[in-house]
């Protein structure tokens, strides 16, 4: 499904150019549920912007279903992020003037298709969160925050689905919340890739990616089989 | 959930930035909208003045001197022609005059030109030397607006005289006196103020009393024409005049006051640069709010994007922003406006009344929106080059 094929990525130039990921390639197949671990600044959420299309590579390509991604133009992005690849964010990245029902019926807005509450309501059902629906982000707690985000990110019905520390903000009871709906979103089908410091988050995803300084250090089927 | 709807709900949340960013395009279409409300007050001055200079058109009998010579030697002037025109070609003129007004004044349906034909007679009162002027009393006030009966009342009855201001001084006459014309009798029932004019050294009776009164039926010496409109084509119709009735001769009057206007005119487009300066720091302000929101916002718009909007999408986001900034700072500019030429107005011309003129609120909101779509276009789309990754990696 997805190929990342000697994908390198620097910032600045000259002697004050950093080396963010380096020559790093990776195959992934439908339906996999994959974390990627790694010390800070070991380059992990780049990789994942640039899989996403959010960021752009120094050398390398990204291909989706045989067909290479990383040298579309923004409109054809455009269309990736509407259907293919959705994001979840640390952060949640919530826009603050729309309710939880708003902010999920804001991909459908984009999109062009029927924006209705019904369909938002019954995203919000799925996380279970159909309660607070016409409750701003502010009034939101982390974990309903979160959950929110990622009705946003079901309710275009994505078939990749990139989540950058989800659970980075939150205690480790919500954090286990949302980690055991991504372990439902994979049974149901949806391809994950997780970005996480949490090794108990790590545990639940069926592969592990190591990486650090910008190379993938190791690569194991299981958390416990990577050292 | 329409995008538009995404944009009011951003707003109703920042209504104080928006409500600066419309207030910078306010104060140019307030001074914009200020100075046409005081020019079109002043305007309307002039063209009340105008008004009261008298008729537009002068149409006497066609009479043309010759100058006769026989060598060197000059034998004197000819007249050729008649001394009157006849009433009964007054219909015409006047049609002529309608037929060329009708299509400029479409909403009105009544005479567009008045006539005011007058005799002229040299005569005597108390065996003073006057001249007396037979009017036709219900349309003469209509091109002699100036005209005041500053004691007794207007002419309302066929032997009444209302005499001239300097006749009455100088030949003891009052309103109530008796005066003999030509050995037809007539009753003084007011006395004209001042004019400054011949107008006060004159007689004025009914056109059909005097016309009897000295054998002269059915002739008039001039006719005094005034087309209802202030801006009409004059010489158009005098010219008219000229090629529809034989006979007499009709010539526009220049009006002094058409001076007044282009004055009025140069004076107001000078002041309408000066507000385009101001219109010019309006859109700057915008630009730069813009500009500033951009950068506030590019968390959400970077969201946005990471949700699926396209940069057409993300432009049309703050274009929806521009049309609200517009027509609220042109709301704003429409009333601060009008309150500023309320206020200044007299000051730049003395004695104006200044009027709301509806027609400049869309004017307003157009110009501001208009103003403030051209300010966001450079905000707009540097919204759409940033990578969104960057929009996160910024904050």
């Amino acid at each position: 499904m997805l190929e990342v094929k000697n994908v390198s990525k620097y910032y600045g130039q000259g002697h004050t150019r950093v080396t963010a990921l380096d020559n790093i390639s990776l195959a992934l197949h439908d339906g996999e549920y994959v974390a990627i671990m790694g010390p800070s600044g070991s380059g992990k959420s780049t990789l994942v912007n640039i899989i996403g299309g959010l960021d752009s590579l120094s050398s390398g390509e990204v291909h989706l279903d045989g067909k290479r991604i990383d040298n579309r133009d923004e409109n054809s992005l455009v269309d990736l992020r509407r259907g293919e690849i959705a994001y979840i964010f640390q952060q949640y990245h919530l826009l603050p003037s729309l309710t939880a029902i708003e902010n999920v019926m804001l991909p459908l807005t984009f999109a062009g298709t029927r924006a209705d509450q019904s369909t938002a309501l019954k995203m919000l059902e799925e996380v279970g969160l159909e309660k607070r629906g016409h409750h701003r982000p502010a009034q939101l707690s982390g974990g309903e925050q979160q959950r929110v985000a990622i009705a946003r990110a079901l309710v275009g019905k994505p078939r990749l689905i990139l989540a950058d520390e989800p659970t980075g903000n939150m205690d480790r009871k919500t954090g286990a919340q949302i980690m055991a709906l991504f372990d439902l979103l994979n049974k149901e089908g949806h391809t994950i890739i997780t970005v996480t410091h949490d090794p108990a988050v790590a545990e639940l995803a069926r592969r592990l990616i190591i990486l650090e300084d910008g190379k993938i250090t190791e690569d194991c089927q299981t958390a416990a089989a990577c050292s | 959930m329409k995008l538009f709807q995404v944009v009011l709900k951003d707003i109703s949340s920042r209504k104080k930035r928006l409500f600066y960013a419309a207030l910078g395009v306010a104060v140019g279409t307030m001074t914009i909208i200020g100075i046409l409300t005081v020019a079109d007050a002043g305007q309307q001055r002039i063209y009340d003045q105008l008004d009261k200079y008298g008729p537009n058109i002068l149409v006497t009998p066609a009479i043309t001197s010759l100058d006769m010579q026989m060598g060197n030697m000059n034998l004197g002037t000819v007249a050729v022609g008649d001394n009157y025109i006849e009433e009964s070609k007054l219909p015409a003129i006047k049609k002529t005059g309608n037929d060329i007004l009708a299509p400029l004044n479409a909403h009105s349906s009544s005479d567009l030109v008045t006539l005011a034909p007058k005799l002229y007679v040299n005569t005597e009162i108390n065996s003073t030397k006057i001249v007396a002027v037979g009017i036709d009393s219900r349309y003469e006030m209509s091109v002699k607006l100036w005209w005041e009966v500053s004691r007794g009342s207007y002419i309302f009855n066929p032997h009444d005289a209302l005499v001239g201001s300097m006749v009455s001084e100088l030949l003891g006459i009052n309103p109530g006196d008796a005066i003999n014309l030509n050995g037809t009798g007539f009753t003084v029932s007011g006395i004209l103020a001042s004019t400054g004019s011949d107008d006060d050294y004159r007689v004025f009776v009914p056109l059909g009393t005097l016309q009897q009164a000295f054998d002269k039926e059915g002739l008039i010496s001039s006719v005094d024409v005034r087309g209802c409109c202030t801006t009409c084509p004059i010489e158009e119709v005098a010219d008219g005049i000229n090629s529809a009735v034989p006979g007499i001769r009709a010539v526009a009057i220049k009006q002094v006051a058409a001076s007044e206007m282009g004055m009025m005119e140069k004076v107001s487009s000078t002041m309408l640069s000066l507000s385009g300066i101001t219109l010019a720091v309006g859109l700057f302000g915008v630009a730069n709010t813009m500009l500033a929101s951009v950068n506030e916002r590019l968390k959400d718009i970077g969201i946005m994007r990471a949700v699926g909007a396209s940069r057409r999408q993300i432009v049309k986001i703050f274009t929806y922003e521009a049309l609200a900034i517009g027509i609220l700072g042109g709301l704003l500019g429409y009333v601060a406006g009008n309150l500023l030429a309320f206020a200044l107005g007299p000051f730049i011309f003395e004695g104006i009344e200044i009027a709301f003129i509806p027609v400049y609120l869309p004017l307003s909101v157009g110009i501001a929106t208009l103003i403030s779509v051209i300010a966001t276009g450079y905000p707009a789309f540097r919204a759409t080059k940033f990578k969104v990754a960057d929009s996160f990696r910024s904050l």
